[in-house]
């Protein structure tokens, strides 16, 4: 009887303590959720409404339904930015995570001074994004900048590629695939995770050193390797500053990333529900590239942990 | 254990909430002590654009006006014109405009129409704003029917800037009744004789105002960029195809440099008139101030060019002071316009910056305490007014995102990747799609 009793007392008291613990755990985290709800869950409802409607920022919104949705798919520029970014993304990230990677195997080798370099060539990556580094990038590539007069130099050409409708897009994604640093740092520690003897073995079987990195390093990598792409895509789908601060989005269009164009319609010509209706399709277009990216993962990305499947 | 460790991390996060509002609060209230402290004492808020020149100038023209007025304290808002609007649009929308704003003719349609702008005509009847030396051709614009929607803080005129040695060097005579003919003509030919002996020479620089002067080439044959109701464009398209054609031959032939040239100039805050490798370009006239600033060179403003003896050029604003709805303190606002508009020393100090003053008591007292180059400007506003016809009225809603689409097709055309008549007909489908 009293055993029973014992029983759901402390059933009572094992609830309340779970109530408690919710409680605190919120508690805990109120700083941030508060933050997400303000500066993230509340816009992001606030841009959902926005757009179905007809919006400029000076006045009420008017709600005209599916209306900017429609229009968007018959607008070139729109159509443009699409091409442009997809463009962008596809030739950047591929070379950015190939030039990290080999970078980070360099430093892998543990010879003197590995960190320090690795830590030197970080440094890109935390400027890269910033204004000085656009305008930097600006002046020489421009007219009258370094690079262009060491071309003309070679005579390689004499053109000025920021202003070249064919090059200037390249210039963007050299200055992307130069900010190499964080997706290297990751591959850096993912390549400390592979075991040693592994390569023990291989060499014991007369692998070469060739062999080993796409028979090993690049199996065993494949987790990281699946991390930095998703994550170097969908940051790659966001670009702006470059675009924004070097081209403008031009010469003709040839660089207007889609948050360019974005950033365009909303607060130049204001059209805020336009715009909000490309940013969640940007949205839909981030989430179902990220989707078919783990669709396809589980036939390239290797866990060691689930014995390989 | 577990309860005090809770309670304490709740009250730790109430008094952090507590600490933040009674912050906000606190500053809060020392602006309005700020405010009733010093009996009565009002600030109000001037937003405008431009360069550090014009913000030290205006800063300093605005402690003037403080110390004549001690009552009224003025905070400055001020930045370039890349992020003006683009604040100035989220202010409006957080029902937060600053109360006075410089305006631009062609966002004055746009904030008309969402009813941010305060109606002057009863400030300037009651004399708060005395415009009594102001001659009606400097406000025109700024009228709509019979609201004043904003006072011109000067004016000027679209025209062109040139060096004088250089054309005196190769006979050329801008006066007025040279053609657009004339100025492909012109700079083929100063280019070849520069280059003959080894200097560069750009050609005509187009200093991206595409669009302002085919606003003047559309007024020479008798029409407008915009229709008279503003919801549509109001000259024939045959008439923007001969000026496309125009453009494209000035560029292809090489009398006016490649696009991406005339951008990195303009990015890189240098003109080519400066450095020589230009005679010409089109420009505001009170650009020549500070276009003289920068080089060695004597420049002098001519009319644009004329077009079967047809001249069409109006005198402007070249920026407005307008009162938003938000502003809690109308008198102290108008005050303040009227000191910018009327004062002899504040106008000493702003140096006809923003274009000529458009006070004929003002002009007066600047004549012999200016710059030569600021000089010109007014000697240019008296000629052109000979050359003038009758303003257009203000752009509608949506004139920048005509404007960029203009842009965009000039592009093409300079860059040789369209016909002058695809790129006309493409044009114009673009500009109704917005303005319908």
């Amino acid at each position: 009887m009293t055993k029973r009793k014992n029983v759901t007392a402390s059933l009572t008291l094992e609830s309340a303590r779970t109530k408690h613990d919710n409680w605190s755990g919120f508690l805990s985290i109120s700083p941030w959720l508060i933050g997400f709800i303000l500066l993230i869950l509340g816009p992001m409802i606030a841009s959902l409404y926005l757009s179905f409607t007809d919006y400029n920022l000076l006045s009420s919104p008017n709600w005209v339904g599916l209306e900017n949705y429609r229009n968007l798919f018959s607008d070139a520029r729109f159509l443009k930015s699409l091409e442009v970014t997809f463009k962008f993304v596809f030739i950047s990230v591929p070379l950015k995570l190939i030039f990290a990677l080999a970078l980070a195997m360099l430093f892998n080798t543990g010879r003197k001074g590995s960190s320090f370099f690795s830590a030197v060539y970080y440094i890109p990556s935390i400027i890269g994004g910033s204004v000085a580094i656009a305008v930097v990038w600006k002046q020489l590539f421009g007219r009258q900048g370094a690079i262009t007069q060491i071309l003309s130099a070679l005579n390689i050409t004499d053109t000025n590629l920021i202003g070249n409708p064919n090059t200037a897009l390249f210039v963007l994604i050299l200055l992307v695939i130069w900010q190499f640093g964080s997706p290297m740092i990751i591959f850096l520690a993912g390549l400390r995770q592979v075991p040693a003897e592994l390569y023990e073995a291989a060499s014991v079987d007369g692998a070469s050193k060739i062999r080993q990195f796409f028979s090993i390093t690049l199996p065993m990598l494949t987790p990281v390797i699946f991390f930095n792409l998703v994550m170097q895509t969908i940051s790659g789908f966001m670009t702006f500053t470059q675009s924004y601060l070097i081209t403008g989005g031009g010469p003709l269009d040839e660089t207007l990333f889609y948050a360019v164009y974005l950033y365009e319609t909303a607060f130049e010509y204001l059209r805020m529900g336009y715009a909000s209706a490309m940013a969640w399709v940007l949205l839909i277009v981030i989430a179902a590239i990220t989707f078919l990216f783990f669709l396809t993962s589980k036939y390239w990305v290797f866990y060691q942990s689930e014995g390989g499947r | 254990m577990k309860k005090k460790s809770l309670l304490f991390l709740f009250m730790s996060v109430l008094l952090l909430m507590v600490a933040c509002s009674e912050a906000d609060q606190g500053s809060g209230d020392d602006v309005e002590q700020d405010d009733s402290a010093s009996n009565g004492e009002t600030t109000i808020r001037v937003a405008w654009w431009g360069n550090q020149e014009r913000h030290d100038m205006t800063l300093e023209a605005i402690e003037l006006f403080e110390s004549i007025n001690p009552d009224i304290k003025v905070q400055p808002e001020y930045t370039g014109w890349d992020g003006y609007w683009e604040r100035l649009n989220t202010q409006a929308a957080g029902n937060n405009l600053p109360d006075v704003i410089a305006m631009d003719n062609s966002y004055l349609n746009e904030y008309n129409s969402n009813d941010l702008l305060v109606d002057l005509a009863p400030l300037i009847n009651d004399g708060s704003i005395n415009l009594a030396d102001v001659d009606d051709v400097y406000q025109e614009i700024n009228h709509d029917g019979d609201r004043v929607l904003a006072v011109a803080s000067g004016a000027n005129a679209l025209a062109l800037v040139y060096n004088v040695e250089m054309l005196e060097e190769y006979g050329v005579n801008l006066g007025p009744g040279y053609t657009y003919e004339d100025l492909y003509q012109i700079n083929l030919k100063i280019k070849q004789a520069k280059e003959e002996a080894g200097e560069e020479y750009l050609g005509y620089d187009f200093a991206n105002a595409e669009y302002e002067l085919f606003n003047n080439y559309a007024r020479q044959n008798g029409m407008s960029f915009y229709n008279a109701e503003g919801n549509g464009l109001g000259f024939e398209e045959s008439t923007l195809v001969e000026y496309f054609e125009w453009v494209q031959s000035m560029v292809v032939d090489g009398a006016a440099p490649s696009h991406d040239i005339m951008m990195s100039y303009i990015e890189g805050g240098n003109s080519m008139v400066q450095e020589g490798t230009s005679a010409m370009q089109t420009a505001a006239s009170n650009q020549i101030i500070g276009i003289a600033q920068g080089t060695e060179y004597e420049l002098d403003l001519a009319i644009l060019p004329s077009l079967d003896g047809q001249h069409a050029n109006f005198i402007r604003p070249s920026m407005s002071f307008s009162i938003t709805q938000h502003s809690q303190h109308q008198e102290a606002a108008a005050k303040f316009i009227d000191f910018m508009t009327n004062n002899l020393e504040a106008n000493e100090i702003l140096q006809a910056e923003r274009g000529v003053p458009i006070s004929a008591a003002v002009r007066e007292h600047l004549s012999d305490k200016v710059p030569e180059s600021v000089q010109k400007t007014f000697d240019f506003l008296e000629l052109v007014a000979d050359y003038t016809t009758e303003a257009d009225p203000i752009a509608p809603p949506g004139e920048t995102e005509v404007r960029g689409a203009f842009s965009r097709i000039i592009e093409s055309l300079k860059y040789d990747q369209i016909t002058p008549e695809e790129a006309a007909s493409q044009f114009i489908q673009q500009a109704e799609a917005v303005l319908n």
